[in-house]
């Protein structure tokens, strides 16, 4: 009897447990549908979004996150053209390549590297990339390519951890087939392992592009977080995050929807990469 | 040999990243003249922010058009940064820029500019001749408590307004009287601006100590996010570093509590002492965008 009762209470609990998250990110999803939805209606979802105008105080002021948007994805494809590359040789290094010892080395480094607060990685790019930067490149400094150089070392540890594990994962008989053909090491895993290992990488790139969209504290202070059109690789952009958190403080009334109605985009998009991200995932599996 | 090869590549990597370190450090404190001919690298806050929308309709930069529309021509390239330390980080560390902030948060990391030949300072805030200066505002429903009420007596009395002048701000008026306790007990939520919360800590201290049996509770959350819990009733005072919206003057009271000065600050490495009125304008509109253009 009283343990016919615990039973019970423990499958409760469990349930409980079970439900706390997906009570949560449905309660995030009104929060941000209840909202953003009525902002967009009322403003035009074609204004909102392809608005390139930005100016809540004028009067009447201007909701048009386009500069945001391009400025998401500038940013993002600049962290994945210096992040992807470093990532993925990195993992393959460290899967294929490296000794033992220096593995042993290696990969705690990398693990400590995804547990830095971005905050952290913020002040890092202010005081030592900024610098270079302007002195390279003149001008501020906050720019492009320092978001870019920024968050593509921020997402170095999602994609070669990832990335790392598929390699791995790929059954030793390629290896040794290729071997036995007459291939090098080199030539084996570079044409044989790595391609095999494609659907692991992919998956590693869209989570780190997930990062990189996501990323906010580090990204609002290296950027110049200019709300225009971007102007090129020399000048500040906005990002869909940074324009969230710098405005939301001080913001009002509509300005304050329109800010939710940002996160909802953001949202979306999140929402739309992870969809990818599980259909290359199950196309693995098959 | 490979592992030779491998091990000179990485030497000479590591080499290539420690002398582009030095180099940069060296050329930026070997050089030690302020070049005219450079850009002005603009800093600026955010929208909504109470030191920006003051800043920009004192200065004219906010400008009205023929149909009563306001329209806020803040150069698109500025730098935005959302508070008042990221501002003079960023002018402390880039000897071409300018930027503007509270006046009692002033320090010697950056340099304040005279404007029209007056200095930023508190006498001159005062007697109306530094020209950029705003309110700190409070605001309250309409039934707030007698504990709310006798605290605002205070903050509006001899004492209160010393502590506003202590902390580098300028009081309100000049008649005042002093500050009697209606010796009222329990706890009171202030909310509100991150610019105000610094003299507002003190009023409170000081207010605890003249009261035994009180509680000051302050958060700092923004001017906006503190009218809105004051409205909502979960804050009993807010604090505003702006004039307040029509939508919330339509249900809180308000009163000024201080006046503060902007300053417009540049890097202490800049040679120029004494800017006019209209060329901040013009800064901060981009029609002026070298350091040559100011100096003349």
């Amino acid at each position: 009897m009283k343990r016919n009762f615990i039973e019970k209470l423990m499958k409760a609990i469990f349930i409980f447990s079970a439900m706390t998250s997906i009570v949560a990110i449905i309660l995030i999803c009104i929060f941000i549908f209840n909202g953003g939805l009525p902002f967009i209606k009322e403003y035009g979802l074609k204004n909102f979004l392809l608005g390139q105008q930005w100016k809540p105080s004028n009067s009447p002021p201007s909701y048009g996150i386009l500069p945001m948007i391009m400025g998401s994805l500038y940013v993002t494809i600049g962290a994945v053209i210096i992040g992807v590359p470093i990532g993925i040789f990195t993992a393959t290094y460290l899967a294929k390549f490296s000794n033992k010892k220096l593995y042993k080395f290696l990969k705690p480094c990398i693990n400590l590297m995804s547990g830095i607060p971005s905050i952290i990685y913020g002040f890092f790019a202010l005081t030592t990339i900024v610098p270079i930067i302007r002195n390279i490149f003149g001008g501020t400094g906050m720019n492009i390519i320092t978001a870019s150089i920024l968050l593509g070392i921020m997402i170095l540890p999602t994609i070669i951890s990832i990335s790392e594990a598929s390699i791995r994962a790929v059954p030793e008989s390629y290896y040794e087939g290729s071997i036995a053909l007459g291939a090098s090491h080199e030539r084996s895993i570079m044409a044989i392992v790595l391609p095999a290992a494609k659907s692991g990488v992919i998956s590693s790139i869209i989570l780190g592009i997930g990062r990189a969209l996501g990323e906010t504290m580090a990204v609002i202070l290296v950027t110049g977080n200019q709300a225009r059109m971007p102007a090129g690789l020399t000048k500040g952009v906005r990002t869909l995050t940074t324009n969230i958190v710098i405005e939301m403080t001080y913001a009002a009334d509509t300005h304050r929807q329109a800010l939710i109605a940002t996160a909802l985009v953001l949202f979306v998009f999140i929402l739309l990469i992870n969809i990818i991200f599980s259909i290359v995932k199950r196309r693995t599996l098959n | 040999m490979k592992k030779i090869i491998s091990l000179t590549l990485v030497v000479i990597m590591s080499f290539i990243f420690a002398t582009g370190c030095s180099k940069s450090s060296t050329s930026k404190d070997g050089v030690e003249g302020f070049d005219t001919s450079n850009g002005i690298n603009v800093v600026s806050r955010e929208d909504g922010s109470g030191t920006r929308g003051a800043f920009v309709e004192i200065v004219g930069v906010l400008e009205k058009d023929e149909n009563g529309n306001e329209v806020d021509k803040t150069y698109e390239e500025a730098i935005i940064q959302n508070s008042t330390d990221a501002v003079m980080t960023t002018v402390a560390g880039d000897k071409y820029s300018i930027g503007y902030i509270s006046l009692g948060s002033l320090s010697d990391t950056v340099k304040a500019l005279k404007i029209d030949g007056v200095e930023a300072s508190f006498e001159n805030v005062q007697d109306g001749s530094y020209k950029i200066s705003r309110p700190f505002n409070i605001a309250y429903k309409k039934d707030l408590s007698p504990l709310g009420e006798d605290f605002i007596n205070f903050i509006l009395s001899t004492e209160g307004q010393k502590i506003v002048v202590d902390e580098g701000y300028v009081q309100v008026s000049t008649d005042l009287s002093d500050y009697n306790s209606s010796k009222e007990k329990g706890n009171l939520t202030v909310a509100g601006s991150t610019s105000v919360t610094p003299v507002m800590e003190k009023l409170a201290e000081k207010y605890e100590e003249l009261n035994p049996g009180t509680s000051i509770e302050i958060q700092s959350t923004g001017s906006s996010a503190g009218m809105q819990s004051t409205m909502e009733g979960s804050a009993d005072i807010g604090m505003a570093s702006r004039d307040l919206k029509d939508s919330e003057m339509e249900k809180l009271n308000h009163k000024p509590i201080a006046i503060d000065g902007i300053a417009v600050i540049v890097n202490t490495g800049n040679t120029i002492e004494d800017i006019s009125f209209d060329k901040i304008k013009a800064i901060y509109t981009g029609d002026s965008t070298t350091w040559d253009s100011i100096e003349k």
